[in-house]
């Protein structure tokens, strides 16, 4: 897809030496750290790419899916009645792989019917107007859960043993940071095999370079996005399922902090770049973490941003353009 | 254009039904707050004849107690015991004359304690002219933002909570906040400041928990990082050391995720981990993430502002910080605990609400007490009441025992009460409580 090859082996080949020179710096722990918070907000930054790439629109409610998707996880867990460590494996792979299924199905059929009700009636109105709905729509479902489930922070059941780790490299390493690192993983390269391999994903690809043109060529565009907000709803799910297996809590504002740094993500990467939001996120958790161990973590933010601010100073479209839509 | 005049018709119309409500809640002063002169000579008249509970006579004036806490969210378990003092102190204490109401304005928005609502509800209580007397905020960076409008107002408030010393002394940049009327303060509080309370966290750290090297963590608001300052310190000063020289800094936004920080910590293995902040800013969570990263064994400490309530209490700093994360945590009220008369206050609040009495219900009652107090004496005046409330020769005996308001309006009950958890009731248990004197 890229259109000078060069640079394909380039920006892995940079990266590997960058992560290789942090590792040395931040030593495997805050290693591990990194990557897991830059897993979970890979895994959100994904959906916004995703829903900007195909319909140019920054879903601003997407933050607070990945807010439902951790109370959907909470609400399931603690009415089957776990209330901690599941110390039975068996038990635990079944009740974890349930969770994911459920979440990620559940928060996709609600992107859905947002795409639906708040998103398809305004797709040929001027820009700010659905970007105003999408801003509705994320008070909509705060104030649904503010109803439910109470504003305060809630306490929800860590089924992975936390304190459990493993030896890497002479360093114990907790096996809930691997898992999450390892889910993030798996669930990306199952996107971008879908869109890169499967008739759908050639579908979504199509409609966002040309909407009309993919309509002409016989791609049901409606269908299309509607599995587009699915596949990114359902993501924003999976990382609400990592949240409360990693951190073990989740509020209604969740989402406004975590869309904004997952939105971040996606500018970072080049908005409408699957790979590009993925790197962004990850870049985030680097970033963050290379601050705290700086001793600069009152600065974390002000770092994030600044250093948002230079690469879009230098490249407008982002670290690695916009691969999906080409109009801006 | 035709919806914009309809909306016009309607603005005007609710103008005119409020100031007709207005007028007749304040019926005897018809000038508003500056000119009470019958309000304030009925109610002498009748507190003179008798000191029964006249609060539901025919003719007496009704006033209002104005109410600034964070009322919904993460803040509501702070909130809502401090607003249930104040209800309890009007339902016991007589104001002959007088029919006290409450004012209720919420400063939370979203769920946490917000400085900008804070300050719109400042102007809201001193455009309604029957408030004599606020009781708020609960916040210290509300407080920052809620001062000049009372002082410029002249309405005096009177906070149970507020522990930042910028907000009273002159020295900490206090005169900046009441520049309209510098010789006429118009904020008092009965909590003590966090010179006192981080001082009395170290304090606890270096005496009880016989730790000397710690690792200090604050939430970047005002509140938690002058609390860690002063921690910093006075644990220097008493011989410890802490880890980097000064606080971590973490600010809400980033989720709470304490990880990566605490990876830091560890390397240094401190034997105390001290928080500047609250509840709804990480505080739980720190815990909570302290055992995760196999911390837990190590105590961790804060101010009053993880102060509220069980771990039975949904949302509250040991209902976050989990079964593995309660023990060896302490915290410290910058209030006096041994107040003179605790089981009675507590019978009293149990009847009332069917709850134990929050940290700051004390709190909140003395403050309802000191604006009474002032009612009595000066009638439905608002200038008065402020007057005599900032008067530093009038002492006031208060559920919290007596005390008087220095110049600055800092009470001269200068205590702080250490608390630890207990692991028979799964809530704080009070420890000890120093008097660090009047400084």
């Amino acid at each position: 897809m890229t259109r000078r090859p060069g640079r394909a082996l380039l920006v892995p080949a940079i990266l590997l030496l960058l992560a290789t020179l942090d590792w040395s710096y931040v030593g495997t722990e805050q290693f591990v750290n990194a990557l897991t918070i830059g897993a979970v907000y890979a895994l959100i930054a994904l959906g916004y790419t995703m829903v900007y790439g195909i319909i140019e629109l920054i879903n601003f409610a997407h933050g607070d899916v990945f807010m439902v998707g951790s109370f959907v996880t909470y609400w399931l867990l603690s009415s089957l009645g776990f209330n901690g460590t599941i110390s039975d494996l068996p038990l635990l792979v079944v009740v974890l792989v349930g969770t994911f299924l459920a979440a990620m199905v559940v928060m996709g059929g609600i992107g859905v019917v947002i795409e639906r009700f708040a998103y398809r009636p305004l797709r040929n109105a001027p820009r700010l107007a659905p970007l105003i709905t999408a801003i509705g729509v994320s008070f909509i479902l705060q104030n649904i859960i503010q109803i439910f489930f109470g504003p305060s922070p809630i306490s929800a059941p860590q089924v992975i043993d936390v304190q459990a780790r493993v030896n890497l490299g002479g360093v114990d390493v907790s096996v809930v940071k691997l898992f999450v690192i390892a889910v993030a993983f798996i669930l990306m390269i199952a996107l971008q095999t879908f869109v890169s391999r499967t008739r759908m994903g050639r579908a979504m690809r199509s409609t966002a370079i040309d909407r009309d043109a993919a309509q002409l060529m016989g791609v049901d565009i409606n269908t299309t996005i509607a599995v587009t907000f699915f596949i990114g709803s359902a993501l924003a799910g999976a990382a609400g399922v990592v949240q409360v297996l990693y951190l073990g809590t989740t509020n209604f504002q969740l989402g406004f902090q975590a869309g904004l740094k997952a939105f971040t993500s996606a500018v970072l990467g080049g908005i409408g770049n699957i790979t590009g939001a993925a790197l962004g996120g990850f870049l985030i958790g680097f970033i963050e973490v290379n601050s705290t161990v700086a001793g600069f973590s009152r600065w974390s933010e002000a770092i994030v941003f600044g250093i948002l601010v230079l690469v879009l100073v230098f490249r407008p479209t982002g670290l690695l353009g916009q691969q999906l839509g080409e109009r801006a | 254009m035709k919806l914009a005049r309809v909306g016009a018709a309607l603005a005007i119309a609710s103008i005119v039904v409020g100031a007709c409500s207005g007028s007749a809640t304040t019926a005897p002063s018809a000038g508003g707050g500056a000119s009470a002169a019958p309000a304030s000579a009925a109610p002498s008249a009748v507190g003179g004849a008798s000191a029964a509970p006249a609060s539901a006579a025919a003719g007496a004036v009704d006033v209002k107690i104005g109410i600034e806490l964070p009322l919904s969210g993460a803040d509501l378990p702070n909130g809502q015991p401090t607003l249930n003092g104040v209800k309890l102190a009007l339902a016991q204490i007589p104001v002959p004359g007088f029919n006290v109401t409450l004012n209720v304005q919420d400063d939370a928005v979203n769920g946490v304690h917000d400085p900008q609502q804070g300050a719109k509800n400042i102007q809201t209580l001193v455009n309604d002219a029957s408030v004599m007397g606020v009781v708020g905020p609960f916040n210290s960076n509300v407080a920052k933002a809620e001062i000049p409008i009372g002082n410029a107002a002249g309405l005096v408030q009177c906070s149970p909570a507020n522990t930042n010393i910028s907000l009273t002394k002159p020295e900490f940049g206090a005169g900046d906040l009441r520049k309209t009327n510098p010789d006429k303060i118009a904020y008092v509080r009965v909590a003590t400041t966090d010179d006192i309370q981080g001082a009395a966290g170290a304090d606890i750290a270096y005496t009880i928990v016989k730790a000397r090297k710690a690792f200090v963590i604050d939430d970047t608001e005002t509140y938690g990082k002058a609390l860690s300052d002063q921690f910093v310190a006075t644990f220097t000063k008493l011989g410890g050391t802490v880890i980097g020289g000064s606080s971590h800094g973490v600010p809400k936004s980033g989720q709470g995720d304490f990880t990566s920080l605490l990876s830091l910590a560890k390397k240094d293995s401190p034997d105390f981990v001290f928080f500047g902040g609250v509840t709804a800013t990480g505080g739980g969570l720190l815990r909570k993430q302290m055992v995760t990263a196999g911390m837990g064994a190590i105590p961790m400490g804060g101010g009053d502002g993880l102060s509220d309530g069980a771990a039975s209490v949904k949302g509250s700093f040991l209902n976050l910080a989990g079964d593995q994360g309660d023990p060896n945590t302490y915290m410290t009220v910058a209030a006096t605990h041994d107040i003179p008369n605790p089981t009675k206050l507590a019978a009293d609040y149990k009847a009332m609400f069917g709850a134990e009495p929050g940290a700051y219900s004390a709190s909140g009652y003395a403050c309802a007490q000191v604006i009474l107090e002032a009612l009595k004496n000066v009638g439905a005046d608002r200038a008065k009441v402020r007057a005599y409330v900032t008067d530093p020769s009038h002492t006031y005996d208060t559920v919290l025992g007596k005390f008087q308001f220095d110049k600055n309006g800092d009470t001269t009950q200068r205590i702080i009460s250490d608390y630890t958890f207990d692991p028979g009731t799964k809530d704080w248990k009070f420890v000890s409580q120093k008097d660090f004197g009047a400084g």
